[in-house]
């Protein structure tokens, strides 16, 4: 059991990193390429899906940074109470947050959700030919894997409790 | 809801993540309002309706690429070089260094890491104080947050709707202020542990600027592009950010290939985290606007003061207080909207009310209880919290007075424009 969720969680970890990096990457190549074309080419190539790719790759980036800053417990937070509280009382605080971010996740998740499957029936387009549902679906999946990495942290922190020997290394 | 609210507080001081609190406090205020809760669906997608927002994950990127690669060195070797050999030299290079290097790395706490590591050890060995250098290093940390390219900037434009290259000019006095203050008190505190003066060797800076031969383009690229409007923000950013990957990466090697994939992916946390309040908030604000939440909000403060210069006063205890509670990514986010409407009404300019909400924030960085910089600098160089807080004070108290000077001296911010 143990086993297969360090692998779940690698597996997660590099699917995020990947996803990262090639919409980093390809931010960059295209809205450079764009001023080289516009600046030096004469606007030699006509890019109209360009401006709305690059917009929206900051959506999913947003989206697939927030999902890795949920694993690596980085969203912004108001951390005093760790700097003046100590031991379990912590512990149980950290659950009661994390399992209210985990509401709240599915709750937005579920509402992303509704919309994009009545996005599905207006039939928008963007960037030429992609259809707007599918450009916006990184949202309520997004939603959903955050409310998950709670869930499971909250587990982590629960078992760290019980199990003291087990230590809270990654939580 | 006046439950709901304080419950909410409650889980904020509690650690629960900024976004989940937002977030519920807007859709309890849809709810409660016949508002469609997917409402905070369409405001996150929104993200991708604004242009310029394209600059925040590529100038972090930028900015973290830089701050793993060797540039902090040369950036100190090069400002060594230019200012070292004043009075109270090296301290002035700390100031001048981590301003530069905040602008362009967007003022997350990465200054302090990058920099006070090669700072605070020389500056030790050059018979500096071991207070003072620990109060300099961290109050220096968010210094810089008012030049462009700084991530902050850009935000206070894109929430406030203001012109960005307009923020970028305003800034430029009242961040010049800051430096002038901290470097005056620097050598006032400094005057009796007299050293012999440097020599100016223009080998030397000759040397650096060899080193530094790559980086050279970058601010002049950058800072005159944006400032002449040869270039918008987001290109400026999109330009950094091949720019910085192709020197760091191929050029100079400093960064190995393998090394990319977690760079990329702790700059885009910090995106992550700070656009995700950004969109939360964005449906917050959308709340708040249907249901007038700032017209009521001026109606109570126009019976507490009356005059613009009384407002001022009372804007400034707002946002120190708020500074010591909220980041300053979120505070943007979130008060921006609710105190823009007051302001106008008091004929505050929106360029300098974004300078003075800056300018404050920044103090938030060094004030106890919550101050980002305390902590990073307490664990970095490994002294306990309160004594980082006494170090730091008197750099607050000169802070302080600076931004009291850029309040209520609106010219300052308004003279470029």
């Amino acid at each position: 059991m143990k086993r297969a969720l360090e692998k779940l969680e690698r597996a997660g970890r590099f699917a995020e990193n990947t996803a990262l990096v090639v919409l980093l990457g390809t931010m960059i190549v295209v809205a450079v390429f764009q001023i080289v074309n516009r600046q030096l080419l004469g606007s030699m190539f006509a890019m109209p899906w360009a401006d709305e790719l690059v917009r929206f790759i900051v959506l999913w980036l947003a989206m697939v940074g927030s999902i890795a800053a949920c694993r690596d417990n980085k969203h912004i937070r108001i951390d005093a109470i760790t700097h003046v509280l100590s031991g379990t009382v912590v512990t149980w605080i950290k659950i009661v947050v994390d399992v209210f971010a985990a509401v709240v996740c599915a709750v937005i998740g579920w509402q992303a959700f509704r919309l994009v499957r009545e996005e599905v029936s207006w039939g928008d387009y963007v960037m030429g030919d992609v259809p707007l549902w599918l450009a916006h679906a990184v949202v309520p999946l997004a939603f959903f894997l955050i409310c998950y990495q709670f869930l499971v942290r909250v587990l982590k922190l629960a078992y760290s409790i019980f199990r003291p020997e087990a230590g809270e290394a990654s939580a | 809801m006046i439950i709901v609210s304080l419950l909410l507080v409650l889980l904020a001081i509690l650690g629960a993540p900024l976004f989940a609190i937002i977030a519920t406090s807007a859709m309890v205020g849809f709810h409660n309002n016949d508002i469609e809760l997917m409402t905070m669906a369409l405001e996150l997608m929104s993200i991708a309706n604004t242009p310029v927002l394209t600059a925040i994950p590529l100038f972090t990127f930028a900015g973290y690429v830089l701050s793993e690669s060797n540039a902090p060195q040369r950036l100190v070797r090069l400002t060594n070089a230019l200012f070292g050999w004043m009075p109270g030299g090296l301290a002035l290079v700390c100031l001048a260094a981590c301003a530069f290097f905040t602008a362009f790395t967007g003022a997350s706490g990465v200054t302090i890491i990058a920099l006070g590591a090669i700072l605070y050890p020389a500056l030790k060995q050059d018979g500096y104080g071991d207070r003072f250098n620990l109060g300099l290093v961290t109050s220096s940390g968010s210094l810089g947050l008012l030049f462009a390219p700084s991530l902050p900037l850009i935000l206070y434009g894109v929430v406030a709707d203001v012109s960005i290259d307009d923020l970028f000019r305003a800034g430029i006095l009242p961040g010049l202020v800051m430096l002038v203050m901290l470097g005056g008190y620097s050598i006032w505190v400094n005057r009796h542990n007299r050293r012999p003066m440097g020599a100016f060797s223009i080998r030397e800076v000759g040397a650096a600027l060899r080193e530094a031969i790559w980086e050279l383009p970058l601010p002049i690229v950058v800072l005159g592009g944006i400032y002449s409007g040869f270039f918008a923000v987001s290109e400026a950013a999109a330009i950094t950010a091949l720019y910085v990957f192709v020197v760091e990466v191929m050029i100079n090697r400093e960064i190995p290939l393998r090394e990319l994939p977690r760079i990329v992916r702790d700059s885009m946390v910090l995106v992550g985290g700070i656009l995700m309040i950004l969109g939360v908030s964005l449906a917050s604000t959308y709340y708040m606007i249907d249901t007038e939440v700032p017209q009521k909000l001026l109606g109570m403060v126009a019976d507490l003061v009356s005059s613009p210069l009384s407002f001022l006063v009372l804007l400034l205890i707002f946002l120190l207080i708020l500074g010591a509670i909220l980041d300053i990514f979120s505070a943007i986010m979130l008060v921006v909207p609710l105190i823009l409407p007051i302001a106008a009404n008091f004929g505050v300019n929106e360029v300098h009310l974004g300078i003075v909400f800056l300018a404050a924030m920044q103090l938030g960085y060094l004030t106890p209880p919550v101050g980002l910089n305390l902590f990073i600098a307490s664990y970095r160089f490994e002294k306990p919290i309160m004594h980082v807080y006494s170090a730091t004070f008197p750099f607050l108290v000169i802070l302080m007075l600076s931004v009291i000077l850029i309040t209520f001296w609106p010219d300052l911010s308004l003279v470029f424009l």
